[in-house]
């Protein structure tokens, strides 16, 4: 363990040290603080058919704690799961490749790095929600316990084994990103039924990596003898249905039982097997698993070098004159040009499959769930569109180029605006088609958006995990009709012009702050 | 041509200071910065590429101040930086149009142009494959391909030699001695016998400070009658190079040659005076300084 903490310690510093960290960190205080609505709010995060409880102490701890174990379960895996690939972008891999560390002690650490992370960010909602207890209060007493327990018994352990399975994603499914995202949600929306599956049950956890059929359990049963209902589970997650106003009732928390915390422990003791069982296929840095098309190039290079003698050198005199020509287009087309070619191939089967189907499936399900897919399964995409560049250490040369703000960035916009309005062709077709305005102009502004916000967002942090979470979250929040989230206009609003206006405005802000700090790094490299 | 640093100083934070009051007139031919590591060479060299802004003092390029105006040397300059990246999906015609674009380079000729770098820089057979597959050497080759796209009239070239195997280095010292009639260019290389190969003038850092801007033969001379070598025991030698500042050593037979500095008539016994090279010099200049 003496040789493992120093790993998790620079691991762990090297992630948290960086913009995008304190993004993460204040967004998350802004979601520990949305996890206790206001009395007058119009969503909730604990759904009971139109009950919920006083905003004790055992309330206001309880939901956050369930709240940070669902959202850090959902989106704690995006956030943690590229140690390993850093490992091997950096090629530090390759210097820990030939130290005496073993696969299961370098993942482990790895693992722990994740789980540190996430604990991190579990520790801050947890002050919020004391905070939040003070300012929602209603008179109830403080209760330490009622805060320190859900965060122990059910973020805790959770988290532990999010932690090691994105270790287990980077192993077996390396760089396919996309595949590790799709893998874990399929994963999480298991388990995340299991949680109200098993509340018929006495509820021991044995079946639930969250814990939460526990507290599933004691507020069904405390809503239906207490108001004579017959509630089966209970909803977690930012519902937006319109009601502000509830029956309230009073709940005390839970009482934990000996075999409820033995199952964390038991789910904690799966997460290391699932790191162990990781170790046994961990490719050790060995290029040809980590990355089987560079293995094979680097030999083909050194095959195909040429003698030095066959070419004749570099003279000016013969080379054709110098025509100038400063317009963006040839920056257009190679940047749209390597969006295309970015990531798997297969992955435009998928597309295209998506893209014909929003021809033909009915409107609403096309605008509300197959457009949002689709412009989200481009995410790798859009996250490079302005970090390649540094990522790559191309920088130098684009930064020292003539006038790059003027037009290295509106290419590299303007080439992502033209795909994600390509993609989105189908449903502004049909929109066109039946001369609805509202509907072409949100998807346009939507698409635009999302160009946009992965501009903002590579700009601020130089790299792409911020806004690939982010991205997520915003996908998986459309495709659950929260209405604030509703960037492609597909639900219905009160004001459609002013919603519109609203995008319009975003966009044209992220424009501004894009390029106030691109104009701003082009000259302090 | 001419580029006139004055008085430029960049300071990163209260701690670290890159450059001081640095100041240094550059003509049409090659200038080779020297200094140990941190001197300042690579700061220097982006600030004058534009992609650093320096905390104090101008710089102006034909009377143009480009600090206010980066644009008009951008506009004529070729820059390869120590770590350069490459784009790994794009083949190496492809990231010469690309880099092309970028600096405005376009017309009919832009094809036949980039044909002739690649074959300059022997990448021709190579140039349909992702440079992600490509060697140290080969990228090498593409970097210095891309800074002369725009026919440059200031080259900057930091570290260019880096990963050359040796005849790649002694044609890239020739590609600098035919461009150097034409343009300015300014390179730093921590291998001496590059810079003392290719360049005119030299101008030597030492912790962001220029310690000398001269013409090489003016630089050598710096060290006449300082450089001396000796045959010594294997066993003196830890003794002795705590009285002189080793240079260099070389085993030979059972002893070994030393090669030191001292000042004149305080060497060792049955040393002999040689004759000072630019390397000499600058370990005698940046030892004395450090």
């Amino acid at each position: 363990m003496q040789y493992i903490y120093p790993i998790i310690k620079a691991d762990y510093l090297q992630r948290t040290r960086s913009y995008s960290f304190l993004i993460t960190l204040a967004i998350t205080i802004f979601m520990a603080y949305s996890f206790i609505p206001a009395n007058s709010a119009n969503y909730t995060t604990l759904s009971a058919l139109g009950y919920k409880g006083v905003y004790n102490s055992a309330w206001v701890g309880y939901v956050s704690g369930i709240m940070t174990t669902v959202m850090l379960s959902i989106y704690g895996f995006l956030l943690v799961n590229s140690g390993i690939k850093k490992d091997i972008n950096t090629e530090v891999g390759l210097i820990v490749a030939t130290t005496p560390i073993t696969n299961f002690k370098y993942l482990l650490s790895k693992q722990l790095s994740n789980y540190i992370v996430l604990l991190t960010i579990a520790g801050i909602t947890f002050i919020v929600s004391i905070g939040v207890f003070f300012m929602r209060g209603t008179g109830y007493p403080f209760i330490l316990g009622n805060f320190i327990f859900p965060y122990l018994f059910f973020a805790v352990p959770a988290l532990f084994v999010v932690a090691s399975l994105a270790v287990a994603g980077e192993v077996f499914l390396g760089r396919r990103s996309i595949l590790q995202f799709i893998a874990y949600f399929f994963l999480v929306g298991i388990c995340m039924g299991l949680i109200n599956a098993k509340s018929d049950d006495q509820p021991t956890g044995i079946f639930d990596p969250f814990g939460l059929s526990l507290i599933t359990k004691s507020i069904t049963q405390h809503i239906n003898s207490h108001f004579n209902e017959d509630l089966k589970g209970v909803s977690f997650g930012f519902i937006f249905n319109g009601r502000s106003a509830y029956k309230t009732f009073t709940w005390e928390g839970l009482n934990w039982s000996a075999l409820f915390i033995f199952s964390r422990l038991l789910w904690m003791g799966l997460g290391l097997g699932v790191v162990y069982i990781s170790s046994l296929f961990f490719h050790r840095f060995d290029s040809k698993q980590a990355d089987p098309k560079r293995k094979t190039k680097e030999v083909a290079a050194i095959q195909t070098d040429q003698p030095i003698e066959q070419h004749a050198g570099i003279s000016r005199a013969v080379l054709p004159p110098l025509v100038f020509d400063y317009g963006i287009f040839p920056l257009v087309r190679t940047e749209l040009f390597m969006l295309i070619r970015q990531g798997k191939k297969w992955l435009w089967l998928v597309n295209a499959a998506l893209w014909v189907a929003m021809f033909i499936v009915p409107f609403n399900i096309a605008h509300n769930y197959l457009l949002p897919v689709l412009l989200f399964l481009q995410v790798t995409r859009w996250s490079e569109l302005v970090t390649k560049e540094k990522t790559n250490r191309v920088h130098y040369f684009s930064f020292a180029s003539y006038k790059p703000l003027q037009r290295m960035l509106p290419a590299q916009i303007l080439s992502g605006v033209l795909l994600s309005i390509g993609l989105s062709l189908p449903l502004i077709i049909r929109g066109a088609l039946t001369f609805n305005s509202d509907v072409v102009l949100s998807i346009i502004n939507g698409a635009v958006l999302i160009v946009l916000l992965a501009v903002a967002f590579g700009i601020l942090t130089g790299g792409k995990k911020l806004f690939e979470v982010f991205f997520f979250l915003l996908t998986y929040s459309v495709v659950n009709k929260v209405p604030v989230t509703d960037y492609l206009g597909s639900l219905p609003h009160q004001d459609m012009s002013f919603f519109m206006l609203v995008i319009l405005g975003i966009n044209t802000v992220l424009v501004i702050v894009s390029f106030m700090i691109r104009r701003y790094q082009t000259r302090h490299s | 041509m001419a580029l006139t640093i004055t008085n430029v100083t960049k300071q990163y934070n209260a701690q670290k200071t890159a450059l001081t009051n640095y100041s240094i007139d550059i003509d049409k031919g090659v200038l080779g910065l020297l200094g140990p590591n941190g001197a300042g060479k690579s700061t220097l060299m982006k600030i004058i590429a534009t992609i650093s802004k320096p905390s104090e003092g101008t710089l102006f390029l034909n009377g143009i101040d480009i600090v206010r105006n980066p644009d008009a040397i951008r506009k004529v300059l070729g820059y390869l930086p120590q770590d350069f990246g490459v784009y790994p999906n794009l083949n190496a015609y492809e990231f010469l149009e690309y880099i092309a674009a970028m600096k405005g380079v376009g017309g009919k000729g832009l094809r036949r142009r980039i044909d002739l770098l690649l074959e300059g820089v022997n990448l021709s057979a190579d140039a349909k494959r992702p440079i992600g597959s490509y060697s140290g050497g080969m990228k090498q080759r593409i970097g210095i391909a891309q800074a002369l796209l725009n026919d440059p009239q200031v080259l900057i070239f930091d570290e260019p030699t880096v990963g050359l195997d040796p005849e790649e280095r002694m044609r890239f010292r020739q590609l600098i001695a035919d461009l150097a009639q034409n343009c300015i260019i300014i390179l730093s290389s921590h291998i001496v016998s590059d810079i003392e190969t290719i360049a005119d003038q030299v101008a030597i850092m030492q912790d962001g400070k220029l310690l000398i801007h001269a013409p090489q033969h003016d630089i050598i001379k710096q060290a006449d009658g300082c450089i001396f070598e000796l045959l010594l025991d294997n066993s003196k030698l830890g003794s002795f190079k705590q009285q002189y500042k080793v240079i260099d050593t070389a085993r030979q037979a059972d002893q070994i040659r030393v090669r030191y500095i001292s000042s004149k008539g305080k060497e060792a016994p049955s040393s002999t005076q040689v004759t000072a090279t630019l390397e000499d010099a600058y370990l005698f200049l940046t030892q004395d300084n450090g």
